[in-house]
């Protein structure tokens, strides 16, 4: 999709807003219609990937074995080898099930014609609110695949690379002019990660739009100063509120 | 008095056959065997790995805090003695690069207990950066979770120069971490210009 035609057009999305591009440059799906699977094996394989999640949520993706999963989704050993090649692959599946639905709802908050900062606050709602409808993939994705190493942990590397440059769009129009380090849209989404995470362990996933004004405070600060920030902040709270009732 | 010393020798064999070897494939025979001590030993101290490699995780961000918050309080002046306590953490770190590896990535894979523990350690530098809310002209509007963010952005940036390999290189990192430690409490404009300082 991307048509590579101008030389520095890797560099563009800010510019031409190209998620789809984007997406496509770190082989993400976009949306959960690419997954599809027969039916029969898409029900098994659903519950082989939920009881992977569960069990990587409950105790940690290293002390998880194939016999845990295969218990709690109710499928023979036999067809969890039919299914993957091993537990890695399983785990890797089910990222990229949580990675395709988290595009997803970035690709739905995307629109040309939306200010970069409205754009910043509806994808941060709809990933919270996508997080908390699903806590056991949310610490899987969150908490286990950061710390798998492996191809998991480049999933999870590549859905972080795309929301830093849906943040670096800022740079585009900031409101004051000053340097930056380049590190200013990894920062901020560290630190809306960290608190996002640091929720999911205290156990209070269900409520992680509550959030939402925290992170876009911090995730628009750099770019376009405390004041515009706090406003930002301000409406992302009206919205959550109205939305909420 | 001998009990105490061989506690201490198992902690640091902890740390440092974990970080060598990942802490999955760590079994309690390395652990004994590193720290000199009986298997009978271990037990009586601690109930299994898992234990053991929590309280010699705590020991180590205890050390760390105190480095941390003995160069912050040297200091005068909130923005200054961020910079002294980031200075302290990064050299700290770089001074180490196995226990680095182990204290700020390698933690996330040795299990939910562990992971709580990662977390707790990082609010305990949260008083450091609580402080900024009274230096800040807007310290009162800012938002409640601004302290945990900003610990966040520092600890994210950390973490990625660790994980590409860079742990011994962390001192140079100072001026990127400062300004995500400040942007939130100053904006850009004021943690642009204490970062550009010296």
């Amino acid at each position: 999709m991307p048509s590579a035609s101008s030389p520095d057009s890797s560099a563009s999305f800010a510019r031409t807003k190209d998620i789809g591009g984007l997406l496509e440059q770190e082989q993400l799906p976009a949306g959960r219609d690419a997954l599809l699977e027969p039916p029969v094996a898409h029900s098994q394989r659903e519950r082989l990937l939920v009881a992977m999640a569960q069990s990587a949520a409950d105790k940690g993706y290293g002390a998880t074995t194939i016999a845990d999963i295969c218990t709690a989704a109710g499928v023979s050993r036999a067809t969890f080898y039919e299914l993957f090649k091993d537990k890695e692959d399983c785990f890797h599946a089910a990222m990229e099930l949580s990675l395709a639905d988290a595009m997803g709802v970035i690709v739905a908050a995307y629109s040309p014609d939306k200010p970069w900062a409205a754009m910043v606050r509806d994808a941060t709602a709809g990933f919270l609110e996508l997080l908390a409808s699903r806590p056991t993939f949310a610490r899987m994705a969150l908490i286990e695949a950061p710390a798998s190493g492996g191809r998991s942990f480049q999933l999870y590397a590549s859905g972080k690379r795309v929301l830093q440059s849906l943040l670096e769009r800022g740079r585009d129009d900031p409101v004051e002019e000053e340097a930056i380090p380049s590190s200013v849209s990894r920062a901020a989404l560290s630190a809306a990660e960290s608190l996002i995470v640091g929720q999911i362990l205290s156990g209070n996933t269900t409520r992680l739009s509550e959030l939402l004004p925290d992170i876009v405070y911090i995730t628009t600060v750099p770019y376009l100063g405390q004041e515009e920030a706090l406003r930002q902040s301000r409406e992302a709270e009206k919205h959550r509120t109205v939305a909420d009732r | 008095m001998v009990a105490r010393s061989q506690r201490e020798r198992l902690l640091s064999a902890a740390l440092d056959v974990v970080a060598e070897k990942g802490y999955g494939p760590t079994t309690v025979a390395d652990l004994t065997r590193e720290a000199g001590i009986s298997r009978t030993t271990f037990y009586e101290m601690f109930e299994d790995k898992e234990a053991c490699f929590l309280a010699a995780y705590d020991s180590a961000v205890d050390v760390l805090v105190r480095r941390i918050s003995a160069a912050f309080e040297a200091e005068d002046g909130w923005p200054a003695r961020v910079r002294a306590g980031l200075e302290a953490l990064l050299a700290s770190l770089a001074a180490d690069p196995p226990l680095a590896r182990l204290a700020l990535v390698d933690v996330g894979s040795a299990g939910p207990a562990a992971q709580r523990r990662y977390r707790a350690g990082l609010q305990r530098v949260t008083p450091f950066f609580d402080e900024g809310r009274d230096f800040a002209p807007d310290g009162r509007r800012l938002p409640a979770n601004v302290s945990r963010m900003a610990i966040g952005a520092v600890i994210g940036l950390v973490t990625d120069e660790i994980e590409a390999g860079r742990a011994d290189r962390l001192p140079d990192l100072l001026p990127e971490v400062l300004f995500a430690a400040l942007v939130p409490y100053l904006g850009p404009a004021a943690a642009a210009a204490e970062t550009g300082e010296e």
